[in-house]
């Protein structure tokens, strides 16, 4: 239970968690109208969403999302709401009930609140303006949205070899005797062990893929494959976090060996390459080395790469 | 209760409360003491346990399964005999453990001794912080993490033996620890300069550069801790200002190294106050949980100040703002790679007034170094193996692990010993007013088609602006060309282990090309580089940061204070007319309160 909320949330999260929200606002609901009579007034169901779906995209959605996307999705919401509550004559003069109230002071309560505004508001208001003006204590950092994964390309060429992505195979993704290994095979190696002398095939060529592994990708990607290793907290973005199903376990095999022979700095603008500290490995390592240690990351993490069928 | 036929006077009342706070004190002051106590005494149970302290013998299942979880997850530094010379050690300095010998560092046991089943479990978990050792928590379940530090500990430690009776296990006791004060950490650098003579390894401002020439128990050269960065410590146990994680290691030792146990020599009192000053040597920063370093802040401002800006490091005008941490990595993107860089962060403030801006920088190096041939400090003699350079301590780990993984990598070699000197660059985007963000030049020194604007300042003394087109791949050569712009670096010095220095340009230029131009409140693209002269580093061979931001932090407008009365205005004329609308309203056709009713 303690993983479940890790931040950076998966879709499914996001979509269990409003579910689970707004199971809570229909039941909620229901209760209160079943024990005083009468639901709560419309303006304060809208007011009560309007305001927990702020604190949510606020506060609870990870990773946080963009200041400008916050304002899309507020706006989204309070059109939705007044569509709601304008829906029928009846709701619509309901939800309007209490702010004309205020403005005429039809009770003293009303009276009261609308003095408060009168104090409160302007007040506000003046406040807003001064901090829009005055240089603010702390500088935000820029949100700046990058994509993961980047369409790969037809076919690269890699240290005067071409490789057609689509039809590339690991050419060390074999059993014993040599024969490639289907996806999903490999399952029967994931709890032995590469060190083993006897060691042949993919197990010998997980064994050499994890010394690639070791000597080459742990600076960043680290001894466990999360992506903190040691030089990790330096760069940003932070290194892939190869362990998380958001990652290699969604990629063929092919599309890994892409990103590690050509790097950060090679590939396509979406990705912001000028920020990227991975390196074209095919500067330092050799192709061979490259296709083993992309069978050893799928090894470590128990992932299966994607297919293409 | 006896009192119930008399009327209470206001003066039996005062008495009666009296009496019940008496009580109410009582009970939660005894209350407290017993649990006190019980802690007290859990402690003291805790402390007297150790000199009984006996590891149970692991299961053979257990051992099974540990076995599965090192030879997955351990081997690969840590070798398949666990030998600390798997794959991976060939580029690690600090090494990997050795485990044949049973010599352990971080223990709550005597100097010399085995470690408890809870020291290596805890290493384990927290991993070693400032060394590749991750934390292994939340990778492998606690009851793994168990199974791997028992088949450590009986197969991999081959000259010792856990269950044999003559190996002691005496436990330290933290008991006595000293609250952190003003006065214990005078009397802690007390002990640090006098009593302990820490001094003479931790070098006179504690920045691990005391004594450069020892080696660990393998030979290989080994520096003393720098104690101004407590997040490196590999004790810390993930909890850097923790002063029993010092205590602890002040009294065990650190077996393996030239780190002795102070126990005999240093009281309880002693060792909590020398403890108390070390963690009050680090800089108190936040620290980010995943990584255990100093969380990082992307941007960082320039405050502006009238009149000059200072020339000299000590300037009062500097006390202003709190160093910004810079994290640097090895740069390991283009040839030749940097896998142990030396220079792990540097500290940076800066200020401007309407002229000029100037950025000051620290930085922890052990070594003053400078390129040979230079007028300067004569440079240390490369040849002289006593002097265990960074630079060695590498090749030295380099030629022992190449007749072992040679045959992966057979055109390996290691380069030349050649001292440069220590430097710094501070690079910005040329005309990063053109670039729509986040575009910027590639972050290592630019690309061929975004140069950076890159300022350079070597320990000779010169400070260059050069522009940079990036890192040629197939050579490494790094491709920066000097300009004639002129930088100002003032107060450069090296002191007990730290550099400062203060580089310094007009805000303005007239080579708008290649000269970076600073305005006032925008976000600037800035990043950093060092070099550490005796690691072998130059040009390429670098640490490096990634790009951050520096904003010129305006001065607030007048206008701040002129436009809100008028909006407070506004607005209240405007509530105003509202109400009266809406008041005209109701009273002129009635409809929208009568309708309610």
């Amino acid at each position: 239970m303690a993983t479940f909320w890790q931040p950076g949330m998966m879709p499914i999260q996001l979509l269990l968690t409003l579910g689970v929200l707004f199971l809570v606002f229909v039941i909620g609901h229901y209760f209160i109208k079943k024990s005083f009579g009468k639901g709560l007034p419309m303006l304060a169901q809208g007011t009560l969403v309007w305001v927990t779906a702020y604190l949510f995209y606020k506060y609870v959605v990870q990773p946080p999302i963009p200041h400008s996307l916050l304002y899309i999705y507020m706006g989204l919401i309070t059109l939705v709401l007044g569509l709601f509550v304008s829906a029928n004559e009846a709701s619509w003069t309901e939800t309007k009930k209490p702010i004309i109230d205020t403005l005429v002071g039809a009770t003293p309560t009303y009276r009261g609140v609308r003095t408060a505004a009168f104090v409160a508001l302007p007040l506000l208001m003046g406040w807003q303006t001064y901090a829009s003006i005055a240089p603010p204590k702390e500088f935000p950092e820029p949100p700046e949205l990058r994509t993961v994964h980047p369409a790969p390309p037809q076919a690269i060429k890699v240290q005067d070899r071409n490789f057609t992505l689509q039809t590339a195979k690991n050419p060390f993704r074999v059993d014993v005797k040599g024969d490639y290994l289907d996806v999903g095979k490999e399952k029967a190696f994931f709890d032995s062990n590469p060190f083993d002398p006897k060691a042949e095939g993919y197990l010998k060529y997980v064994r050499e893929g994890g010394a690639v592994f070791f000597r080459n990708c742990h600076f960043c990607h680290g001894d466990n494959l999360d992506g903190r290793g040691m030089f990790a907290f330096a760069f940003r973005p932070i290194p892939a976090n190869l362990s998380d199903p958001g990652t290699i376990a969604q990629l063929q095999e092919t599309f890994v060996f892409w990103r590690i022979s050509k790097g950060g700095m090679n590939a396509p603008r979406e990705i912001n390459p000028w920020d990227s500290a991975m390196p074209p490995w095919e500067e330092h390592l050799k192709i061979d080395d490259i296709w083993k240690v992309a069978l050893f990351e799928y090894w470590h993490t128990g992932f299966f790469p994607r297919t293409w069928d | 209760m006896s009192d119930s036929h008399t009327t209470p006077t206001s003066t039996y009342r005062r008495i009666r409360w009296a009496v019940w706070a008496f009580i109410g004190g009582a009970v939660i002051i005894s209350g407290w003491a017993l649990v006190l106590n019980r802690a007290h005494a859990e402690e003291k149970k805790a402390a007297s346990a150790g000199a009984t302290y006996r590891p149970e013998k692991p299961s053979d299942e257990q051992l099974a399964r540990g076995s599965k979880v090192f030879f997955k997850e351990c081997v690969w530094c840590h070798g398949p005999e666990g030998a600390g010379d798997g794959p991976g050690a060939l580029r690690l300095w600090p090494r990997p453990r050795n485990f044949n010998a049973g010599t352990f560092k971080i223990r709550t046991t005597a100097s010399g001794e085995l470690p408890t089943d809870d020291d290596l479990f805890l290493t384990v978990t927290n991993g070693l912080p400032g060394s590749a050792m991750p934390s292994w928590e939340g990778v492998l379940t606690e009851q793994e993490r168990k199974d791997v530090v028992a088949f450590v500990k009986t197969k991999m430690v081959k000259d010792r033996d856990f269950q044999d009776k003559d190996e002691d296990f005496h436990v330290i006791s933290f008991d006595g620890q000293v609250p952190s004060s003003p006065d214990s950490i005078k009397r802690g650098q007390d002990v640090f300069l006098n009593k302990g003579k820490c001094v003479q390894c931790h070098g006179p401002d504690a920045r691990g550069n005391g004594n450069l020439t020892q080696k660990d128990d393998w030979g290989f050269p080994i520096f003393p801790a720098d104690l101004h960065q407590c997040w490196n410590f590999r004790g810390n146990r993930r909890d850097p200002y923790n002063p029993r994680n010092v205590f602890r290691e002040v009294s065990t030792g650190l077996n393996g190294t030239p780190m002795p146990s102070f126990a005999d020599v240093l009281t309880v009192q002693d060792r909590w106050d020398v403890a108390n000053f070390v963690i009050a040597q680090c800089p108190k920063v936040k620290i980010d949980p995943i990584t255990v370093k100093p969380a990082i802040n992307f941007v960082l401002t320039s405050e502006h100040v009238d009149g000059p800006l200072p020339t000299t490091i000590d300037d009062p005008k500097w006390n202003g703002q709190d160093p910004h941490f810079i994290g640097l990595g090895g740069q390991i993107t283009r040839k030749p790679q940097n896998f142990n860089r030396r220079i792990e962060n540097l500290w940076v403030k800066s200020l401007y007034n309407k002229d000029e801006i100037a950025f000051l920088l620290e930085w922890d190096d052990r070594n003053e170094s400078h390129a040979e041939g230079t007028n300067l400090p004569a440079p240390i003699n490369v040849a002289d193996l006593t002097i265990p350079v960074a630079y060695y301590a590498n090749k030295m780990v380099f030629d022992e692990m190449k007749p072992t993984f040679g045959s992966l990598y057979p055109g390996e070699t290691y380069p030349e010993p050649v001292i440069y000197n220590d430097a710094v660059a501070i690079q910005f985007p040329a005309m990063w007013q053109k670039l729509t963000p986040p575009e910027r030049p590639f972050f290592i020194h630019g690309d061929p088609i975004k140069p950076v604007d890159l300022w350079k300042w070597q320990s000779d003394g010169t400070a260059v602006a050069y522009t940079g087109h990036g890192i040629e791949g197939k050579t490494g050569e790094d491709k920066i060309e000097p300009r004639k712009t002129v930088l100002k670096a003032e107060g450069a010095q090296f002191k007990d282990g730290v550099w400062h220095l203060i580089l310094k340009r007009s805000l303005k230029t007239e080579d708008v090309d290649n000269d970076v131009q600073f305005e006032v409140n925008k976000y600037i693209p800035i990043a950093f580089q060092a070099w550490d002269g005796d690691n072998g580093e130059a040009g390429a061979r670098m640490a490096l940061s990634a790009w951050y931001y520096v904003v010129l932090k305006p001065l607030t407008p007048t206008t701040a204070y002129v436009y809100p009365p008028f909006v407070i205005g506004g607005v209240f004329i405007g509530m105003w007319w509202v109400v009266r609308k809406a008041k005209s309203m109701q009273n002129g056709n009635g409809h929208s309160g009568a309708k309610k009713k």
